[in-house]
């Protein structure tokens, strides 16, 4: 009976058989740190569980106690007494000499460490079971270090807009994962060969270049190349991937930065745009030659399907006035961006920059006082829009997500808004090409971050609800639930021939006072962008024109057009000015 | 040996969108979320979760966030004052010191979980404890995820190691 403990040594440590009367029980001893499974006799005492103890922990007896069900254990009970049985955990604490120390208890300590490779997010950053040695995973735990603190490094290169705070999100999951396992960091900087990697710039350049995703990436924001280009900066940048403590060091400082960032009203939205815009496929970029994406499982696989660095991160569109789409982070204060809105989709146009349907305006989601307050504390911090909006991954996300239809119509779908009505969905989906190119009107834009035109909007939409209930005969198609109504809203114009989906039934006279009012509203609004074309129409000659002198990029040339009003030369200076030279 | 006192043991529940998630939940994430909830183990007279910056208390209701929600009675516990510092001590050292936050899989409530157990035996509402995969089942959920995972809660009170 006292040979509890018939010990196996070099055995798995479970199953010790104990000989004794009665079964033998395993009961789990739970520590802070860790866990055992200690086999038992169901009728053993207190103190012989104890002694057991001890030795698995390597602990003195007195040290130890036993926490069961609230009830301390004392050694002159018994185990059924207290109803420990079979698989039942038991806590144990092992004491220490004195108070608030060092915490004595034993049983691996190791397991701190392997612990803090588990239980940090799933940044990709370092793979927890990588120790220095092996070629193969060592290079790609670096790779993501370096990508992430070159770019914090464009952080403190002033101006570089994108450089910012997105990356520092980056950075933080980096760091935390980092500092919790300081020694695996070390160990893979000692590595000779990643050394010799990171000591070679252009290998690193070509690296990072290679990956397709990165490709697009840069195309997408140039700044990024030019980051990659600069020799000098690579080597900053690996300067400070070679030293743990001075990357902690920048990283405090922006962690710090971050931070503040958070805490301005529309900042945490912004920093979601940031992130998702860049982070996204940042990691895909950098996980895909290594390993999987952990971040496309989340969302590739259930939504796009298309390719990883794009998931449904970009669902969020900041109109609150067009077709209904979700932003935020529901947590505390929901009043950032626009989700919500109309429950027709209508078909927005240079007219018509956000797209209201005069059919729907005043119904359904608006009606809901959840809304309204969203609504209302939109109107009342322009902040938030212009964080949101002037942001320029805000719009080199709205491009992607113009020139990934498919994808931003799947975001959009899995909105719940959406979900119980596939004739909205229809209709959202022709209607989206305009939409995102709206999106990018700064027209549009800089109506949203107008905080009296959001008021205004909302007295029309107020004014409009009124109406509906003073004259029900003036709406009809409002009457019915606020359904797919009016696809071609206000002002329609040229538009995309190609959508303009079930329009049903609805009132005519009624949709042309709308539109008028709409029309009025846009050429006061638009700033005398009378004209009802699309800006490609609008600016094609003078998009030869810069093509012809080199500026190939469509899109950007699109962009500075519209920015300066098609005027030529303010538009090439844009275009030089934003990529650096 | 110690005292076989008996400390009652109490769970306080805060919502932390403080009525917010209730109302826009349905709309965001396409479900019905009642609250954010946040959880904390009042024991010896003492308000104890985990945040951010580690296992942190404070005096019963002290918190920025008020007076809480809801609570609810986990029973009671032997397990003295001095004990129970050392426990938490071993907890900071090991399982919840302050870089081990995670806004979805280790967070306040798992805390509160595991404290509740050791004192009494007794789980804390599993409507708490499931709230991160309701998000998380949620596309919007899956969506945030990435950021939210780094995101921390830090809504006051003392850490329990005497260090911010």
């Amino acid at each position: 009976m006292a040979d509890q403990g018939a010990a196996d040594p070099g055995n798995n440590n479970n199953n010790k058989p104990e000989a004794s009367e009665g079964t033998i029980i395993k009961v789990t001893v739970k520590t802070p740190k860790d866990k055992e499974e200690i086999a038992i006799a169901e009728d053993a005492s207190v103190t012989q569980f104890k002694e057991e103890i001890s030795r698995r922990f390597k602990a003195k007896q007195d040290q130890l106690v036993l926490i069961f069900a609230g009830k301390i254990l004392k050694d002159g009970d018994s185990l059924s007494q207290h109803g420990i049985k079979d698989g039942l955990t038991v806590h144990l604490v092992i004491k220490t000499a004195h108070k608030g120390g060092d915490g004595g208890s034993t049983s691996a300590s190791s397991s701190s460490s392997t612990q803090a490779g588990s239980t940090s997010t799933s940044s990709p950053g370092t793979n927890p079971s990588s120790t220095a040695g092996p070629t193969g995973p060592a290079p790609p735990p670096t790779q993501t270090p370096n990508i992430l603190t070159g770019f914090g490094d464009l952080a403190s290169l002033a101006g570089l807009g994108m450089g910012s705070a997105n990356f520092m999100e980056l950075q933080q999951q980096m760091q935390r994962q980092l500092m919790s396992n300081p020694e695996m960091l070390s160990q893979i900087m000692e590595n000779p060969l990643v050394q010799n990697m990171m000591s070679n710039p252009d290998l690193m350049r070509q690296m990072i270049m290679a990956n397709p995703q990165m490709q697009q990436l840069m195309e997408r924001n140039p700044e990024i190349s030019h980051m990659l280009n600069n020799p000098e900066l690579m080597r900053q940048t690996m300067e400070l991937a070679r030293n743990p403590a001075m990357m902690q060091e920048m990283m405090r400082n922006q962690d710090r930065a971050l931070s503040n960032l958070e805490s301005i009203p529309g900042g945490y939205n912004a920093l979601r745009r940031m992130y998702t815009d860049i982070q996204e496929p940042m990691f895909s970029a950098a996980r895909e030659q290594f390993g999987s994406n952990p971040f496309s499982a989340l969302g590739g696989s259930s939504e796009s399907g298309a390719q990883p660095s794009r998931t449904e991160n970009r669902e969020p569109l900041p109109n609150p006035w067009g077709p209904p789409n979700s932003s935020n982070p529901s947590e505390s204060g929901g009043g950032t961006t626009g989700s919500t809105s109309t429950t027709g989709g209508t078909n927005p146009s240079v007219s018509n920059p956000l797209g209201i349907n005069p059919g729907s305006l005043g119904n359904g989601m608006f009606n809901s006082p959840g809304m309204q307050s969203l609504l209302q504390q939109i109107s009342e911090n322009p902040q938030l829009m212009q964080n949101m909006l002037s942001a320029p991954y805000m719009r080199s996300m709205m491009q992607s997500l113009a020139q990934n239809p498919e994808l931003a119509s799947q975001v959009l779908m899995n909105n719940p808004l959406f979900a119980g009505n596939p004739q909205l969905q229809e209709q959202f989906r022709a209607q989206l090409p305009i939409f995102l190119q709206q999106m990018q009107n700064p027209e549009a834009l800089s109506v949203m971050t107008n905080p009296r035109a959001m008021q205004a909007l909302m007295q029309i939409q107020q004014g409009l609800q009124t109406l509906q209930t003073e004259a029900p005969g003036l709406m009809p198609s409002l009457m019915s639930g606020g359904i797919p109504g009016i696809p071609t809203g206000g002002g329609l114009p040229t538009e995309n021939p190609a959508s303009s989906p079930s329009s049903a039934g609805t009132n005519t006279a009624q949709q042309q006072l709308m539109q008028q009012m709409l029309q009025m509203f846009a050429g006061g609004g638009g700033g005398g962008g009378a004209t009802t074309q699309t800006p490609e129409v609008r600016f094609q000659s003078q998009l030869d024109q810069l093509n012809a002198m080199g500026f190939i990029n469509r899109e950007a040339n699109l962009q500075a057009l519209i920015a300066t009003g098609g005027d030529i030369n303010a538009a090439i200076e844009r275009l030089l000015g934003s990529q650096p030279s | 040996m110690d005292q076989t006192g008996s400390f009652p043991v109490k769970l306080y529940i805060y919502d932390l969108s403080r009525g917010m998630a209730r109302q826009l939940s349905p709309v965001m994430l396409g479900k019905q979320l009642d609250g954010i909830w946040h959880t904390a183990i009042v024991v010896h007279g003492k308000e104890y979760f985990f945040v951010g910056e580690g296992i942190n208390w404070c005096s019963p209701g002290g918190t920025p966030l008020g007076e809480p929600l809801s609570i609810v009675d986990l029973g009671y516990t032997e397990v003295p004052a001095e004990l129970f510092t050392e426990y938490l001590t071993s907890l900071t050292e090991s399982t919840y010191s302050r870089d081990k936050y995670n806004l979805f899989e280790h967070n306040c409530n798992t805390f509160s979980n595991e404290v509740a157990q050791f004192l009494t035996g007794k789980k804390i509402p599993s409507y708490i404890t499931d709230l991160p995969s309701e998000v998380l089942s949620t596309p919007f959920g899956q969506a945030l995820r990435p950021l939210l995972d780094s995101i921390v809660i830090n809504p006051g009170g003392n850490n329990i190691t005497g260090q911010r």
